[in-house]
């Protein structure tokens, strides 16, 4: 087993309020083909006035795992990044960082990604920032009913 | 709507492969790639009667030199060549040009390229409804593009015979528009999960256990090995509806050993959807064997793993073995070290030579200790006809060990917990009946 810090971003799209975006890192143990445990998971909010750049999404990444304890390589979208390439991408980070290869890194960051895109929608909800989402936003699926969950950390993840 | 003849499309044919390199190309990477290339045929049992190779840049008019043409044209007439198979892309008229020569030179072959070959291999193992019309709508896509340069060759050539030719040259190309489009339409309405699943309905107790991994992984030789260490079991539906299918007893289960197609280096775009559509079986698979080459360098490994990984990770069973073959080329700290860089990607690993038989034994252990665990239970049934019956749902759903006959047939039944829970239901039937 291997600990990893799986990372994804939502809302990279413009809406009225900027560039608002919400980044999870998921600290978890994986096997090559499946998640054993998920130790903690660390949510982040950005407002930018501008579309980030490569920097700034570095950033946004290391901000969001600083914070979790259970530490292990980064695990990225390769999207997230720019499509760059991994050796370029890697001297970018202070930490190990990797583009996900396995079937369990998939997972992470299948997971990661579902918290973050439910975060960010409840976020959006609670802050009446929704009302000017643009209508080209694909992630936004519906992040359920219950305004009063606002559970920030998304612990409810099993 | 093929212009050029083929001979001999049964028994096996001869094939001629050609693989241009580019002069500053890596040797050991065009080596590795001519293996796959000539494996690759031996998925439709063709025989290879020549390998013709040449270094240089590509030209315009036959891909290989002129010169180079010519000779494979003798070759293939002297070998009695039906197909010609080039390892690049070729051009509709880089076809039409190296047919003319051989037909010139009195061989009768077809010229194709490594993606007709790959678009062959893929048709002959689609199963379901779906998979066949994701094969056929690649291969019209490979050929629209050069439907009407193919009308305007021939005219080129038969200006004299062929008249209201104009109006074929646009039929020709509005016949596969039109099927394209036709297709397209019908794979909307076809659901292949439905259909799969309709497939494996009758799965009856067997466990799916699926090879995949990469042409010249050594899938076939391995899946040969199982096979010949194994009993096989009788049950013909599934053999005979799923390509490359063996019904096998391992460690007393019943078990369906599938070949899949082999993932392919480099596949371009227009093949990616018809090869997925004939991994279907993996999608019901219980289990999945990887296999990889593991004499390759680690590099390689990590990318084939990688994209594999990829592939099956959606829908599929993540209970995998990754069985790491050619081990027997490599000393003990060398594989070793290798399956300590690759780690994150290997999972259950299990080194063996499906050559020589090396780690066999552990194969088969680890793959019955990664299916379903199984129940046993003493069946008593009235040897009657009522009894008769209910019987062959017990062989249909599980495995039932020797009969003894009195009044009653008793026997020892193994199967998973889900077939037991049923098997009171079909033992109050037969008494119902007494
Ligand atoms: N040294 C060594 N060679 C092997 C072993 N297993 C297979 N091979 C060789 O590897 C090559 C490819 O084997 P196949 O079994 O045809 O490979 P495959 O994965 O089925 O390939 P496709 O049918 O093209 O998908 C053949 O030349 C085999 O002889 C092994 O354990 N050791």
């Amino acid at each position: 087993m291997f600990t990893v810090i799986a990372v994804d971003i939502s809302g990279r799209h413009r809406i009225d309020a900027g560039y608002y975006m919400v980044c999870a890192a998921a600290s978890v143990e994986i096997t090559p083909t499946s998640i054993e445990k998920i130790n903690e998971i660390n949510t982040e909010a950005f407002l930018f006035s501008k579309p980030p750049e490569l920097l700034d999404i570095v950033k946004i990444i290391e901000n969001t795992a600083a914070k979790i304890k259970k530490k292990g390589a980064l695990i990225v979208e390769r999207g997230d990044l720019f499509n760059l390439d991994e050796n370029l991408s890697k001297p970018m980070f202070t930490q190990e960082i990797r583009y996900q290869e396995s079937i369990g890194e998939r997972k992470a960051i299948e997971l990661a990604h579902y918290v973050s895109l439910s975060t960010r929608n409840l976020l959006l909800k609670e802050t009446g920032l929704d009302i000017r989402i643009h209508e080209n936003d694909e992630d936004n699926i519906d992040a359920g009913d219950n305004a009063d969950d606002n559970n920030k950390d998304g612990a409810d993840v099993e | 709507m093929n212009p050029y003849q083929e001979a001999g499309e049964d028994a096996h044919r001869n094939v001629i492969l050609v693989m241009r390199t580019d002069p500053d190309s890596d040797a050991e990477d065009n080596q590795r790639k001519l293996q796959e290339f000539s494996e690759l045929t031996k998925a439709l049992n063709d025989k290879v009667v020549d390998v013709i190779t040449q270094e240089r840049y590509p030209d315009r008019k036959y891909n290989v030199g002129s010169g180079k043409a010519k000779e494979l044209a003798i070759v293939a007439r002297d070998k009695k060549a039906n197909r010609i198979i080039f390892y690049d892309p070729l051009s509709t008229s880089q076809i039409y040009n190296i047919s003319k020569l051989c037909s010139e030179a009195g061989a009768n072959c077809r010229v194709m390229d490594r993606f007709q070959l790959i678009l062959d291999i893929f048709a002959q193992r689609a199963t379901t409804h779906r998979s066949k019309l994701q094969v056929e709508l690649a291969r019209l896509r490979y050929e629209l593009p050069n439907a009407r340069i193919l009308v305007s060759l021939s005219k080129k050539e038969e200006r004299a015979g062929w008249g209201g030719l104009g109006d074929y040259e646009d039929s020709y190309e509005q016949d596969i528009k039109k099927r394209i489009a036709r297709i397209n339409t019908e794979l909307k309405k076809a659901d292949l999960e439905e259909e799969a699943r309709r497939v494996y309905r009758h799965k009856n107790g067997f466990f799916i256990v699926s090879l995949a991994g990469y042409t010249n992984a050594g899938k076939s030789t391995l899946f040969n090995a199982l096979v010949d260490e194994q009993t096989e079991s009788k049950d013909m539906f599934f053999t005979t509806l799923i390509p490359k299918t063996r019904a096998l007893i391992i460690n007393k289960r019943k078990i369906l050993l599938t070949d899949t197609v082999g993932f392919i280096e480099d596949l371009p775009h227009f093949l990616v959807d018809a090869f997925r559509s004939t991994l279907e079986g993996i999608y019901f698979s219980d289990m999945i064997l990887l296999v990889v080459d593991f004499s390759e360098p680690t590099e390689h490994i990590r990318k084939k793993l990688m994209i594999s990984h990829e592939t099956l990770w959606e829908k599929s069973t993540s209970n995998i073995i990754t069985v790491l073959n050619k081990s027997e080329t490599m000393k003990p700290a060398e594989r070793k070290k290798k399956l300590e860089e690759l780690s994150h990607l290997i999972y259950n690993p299990i080194f063996i030579s499906a050559k020589t038989g090396m780690g066999m034994p552990d194969l088969m252990n680890e793959i019955g200790m990664c299916l379903p665990p199984l129940v046993t239970q003493t069946i008593s049934l009235p040897n009657n006809e009522s009894g008769a019956a209910a019987l062959s749902w017990f062989y249909d759903n599980g495995l039932v060990e020797e009969i003894l006959y009195g009044k009653y047939m008793t026997f020892d039944f193994s199967a998973t917990e889900d077939v037991m829970a049923k098997v009171n239901d079909i033992i109050s039937k037969t008494q119902a009946t007494l």
